[in-house]
């Protein structure tokens, strides 16, 4: 939602004159640690906890966090370290689904705009005006009632709400390189509009869009989270992390069952929009 | 000059018509052709206790026996002329119900959008002008404020100051307490991209010449912010206003919902669960115009304001 700012041109105006820095700073290598922590927690979640997700003991439940359980118990007695670490698969692929459905969606559109120019480009940017002029979180909201509480319904909210950015973002990358002297000159010597958009376009504008995505893919896990914490991602035994923060906040005694994956939310998104911003100054 | 902007007025104000008129179209094709439960099955789910003739009224109304084309054309017919239909819930007009939810939403919004600017500021004020280490801490606000979800923020608050230090209760909803509480959790995520832009136009803004001269004629930094940096420093800002608005509308559905207020969020939440078409397709529409006006009205403004803006690229592009 708020992504749209590293598109406004006040900010990249000033990008160029940054300097590269030599190096990754800690806070980054940090950072990527975090994510790297995210993918095994997705991939390989029965690899980092000997708990299951979904059965507990209801003898211990709403324990305090302890050696035994990270992140204490919740009230059926089941580990909610385990619960966090299995929804993270979910949590986190679909807001790559998201992105990926911005990026593939508003990239094409944002070409077609700026190759196609006239009406086209009139067409299409009524049509990604429309897409802004409805508030991203309303518009998410609305599509994944439409088709149905699901966390891949969410997904798909959340990416088409997306779409209007990573458009505008490609319109005005192509008609800044389409204009530069070296796309003209690849013309003069007989190149084809593929030829440009293959060899000149696409890899020059990757890196600003790049940036985008990653920032994008931040912004997803939050609006995810929310959608799930309104209840309109998959019903429990699932454990997104949004759900698990829902369902949390009706225990005020046991406070860890809505500080401990709301803390994984915000560290993940932490790490991913700190290398958003190392994406966007270095070279 | 003056018919230049008669023409950049016009086209402007025929573009905002078309998007809001397009906005509706769109909702109304996502609410009614996407998968998923039709109105027809769901208004004949038990748990709405409809009667038979209810619902013959409801399908009449609405058209719902007829093609989705006619349906839209009858709905958008009726938005034009002013009617938002009545709610699938409560059989109060949609009209009602939002004027109701109303003024409880634009106490919020408005506070959060105040205390957003104050943040805002400050964190730019701060960063930019506190000596290194607390200048570079500030820089990294922004970010902090953009990772942290609103329903976290909340419901920390609450824990703290309603549970812990009883400075408000969650059952009293609209004191005025309560809606300073939750207009901190709407404003904390909006002031992000504020402070963001403020920062980055009073470091531009101060290595321009004019501030050079400025401070060579022995202007002290202070003011030189009040006097010649804070304006051109706000301009950019300005630009932001009907993105923010969107955000603000976007969040209070989480904020509302969290704080237990009554409101145009809780509405929203509420029409959701109880697939209450009219009401989602009336508040998403709404807030597509107010965006919509607002984004209109700061563009109209914005080369009378700042006089370096061209109207013919702003016409052509």
């Amino acid at each position: 939602m708020t992504s749209t700012l590293a598109i406004t041109p006040f900010r990249r105006a000033g990008a160029g004159a940054r300097r590269t820095t030599v190096g990754i700073p800690p806070t980054v290598v940090l950072s990527f640690l975090v994510v790297l922590v995210m993918v095994l927690w997705s991939l390989l979640p029965g690899m980092f906890t000997s708990f299951s997700p979904v059965e507990g003991a209801t003898a211990g439940k709403l324990e305090a966090p302890s050696s035994a359980h990270w992140f204490g118990t919740d009230y059926l007695g089941r580990d909610l370290y385990s619960r966090v670490v299995f929804g993270t698969a979910s949590s986190v692929s679909s807001a790559l689904v998201a992105v990926l459905i911005g990026l593939v969606v508003g990239s094409a559109i944002g070409l077609a705009s700026g190759f196609g120019g006239g009406w086209v480009d009139a067409v299409l940017g009524r049509f990604v005006d429309v897409l802004l002029a409805i508030p991203g979180f309303l518009l998410a909201v609305v599509i994944v009632s439409s088709l149905g509480f699901q966390t891949i319904n969410a997904a798909i909210a959340t990416g088409v709400s997306a779409v209007a950015v990573f458009a505008r973002l490609m319109r005005a990358e192509v008609l800044r390189i389409r204009g530069a002297a070296f796309v003209e000159a690849s013309y003069l010597e007989g190149g084809t509009l593929l030829h440009a958009l293959l060899k000149h376009i696409l890899p020059n504008a990757y890196r600003p869009v790049l940036v985008l995505a990653v920032l994008q893919f931040g912004t997803s896990i939050l609006v995810i989270a929310s959608l799930a914490f309104l209840g309109y991602g998959d019903p429990p035994p699932a454990s997104d992390w949004g759900l698990l923060v829902a369902s949390g906040k009706t225990y005020p005694t046991a406070p860890w069952l809505v500080y401990a994956p709301a803390l994984v939310i915000v560290i993940t998104v932490l790490a991913v929009n700190r290398i958003s911003r190392w994406l966007r100054k270095v070279k | 000059m003056k018919n230049q902007y008669q023409r950049f007025v016009l086209t402007r104000a025929g573009q905002a018509v078309v998007v809001v008129l397009l906005a509706y179209v769109l909702t109304f094709l996502v609410i009614s052709v996407l998968p998923g439960d039709s109105i027809t099955n769901s208004l004949r789910d038990p748990q709405r206790g409809l009667s038979e003739e209810e619902i013959q009224r409801i399908v009449a109304f609405y058209g719902l026996d007829k093609p989705v084309v006619v349906q839209l054309v009858l709905s958008l017919g009726r938005f034009l002329s002013g009617d938002l239909g009545f709610s699938l819930q409560s059989n109060l007009p949609v009209a009602q119900l939002i004027g109701d939810a109303l003024p409880s939403t634009l106490a919020l919004a408005s506070s959060a959008l105040a205390l957003a600017v104050i943040f805002a500021v400050a964190i730019a004020y701060g960063a930019h002008y506190l000596p290194g280490k607390w200048a570079s801490l500030l820089r990294s606000v922004p970010s902090l404020f953009l990772s942290v979800p609103n329903f976290v923020i909340g419901l920390v608050l609450i824990e703290l100051f309603a549970f812990r230090l009883h400075a408000f209760t969650t059952i009293d909803t609209n004191s005025a307490a309560a809606t300073v509480f939750a207009a901190v959790t709407l404003a904390i995520p909006v002031s992000a991209p504020l402070a963001e832009v403020f920062i980055a136009s009073l470091d531009h803004e101060s290595r321009q010449e004019y501030a050079v001269v400025a401070r060579s004629r022995g202007l002290s930094e202070a003011r030189l912010f009040v006097q010649h940096l804070a304006k051109p420093s706000a301009l950019p800002a300005v630009a932001m206003v009907a993105l923010i608005v969107g955000e603000l509308l976007g969040g209070a559905v989480i904020t509302e919902t969290i704080f237990g207020r009554d409101g145009i969020g809780t509405l929203v939440q509420k029409a959701v669960t109880g697939e209450d078409q009219p009401v989602l397709q009336a508040v998403v529409s709404l807030s597509a115009i107010v965006f919509v006006a607002v984004n209109l009205v700061a563009d109209l403004a914005s080369p009378l304001v700042d006089p370096r803006i061209e109207l013919r690229e702003v016409v052509d592009a």
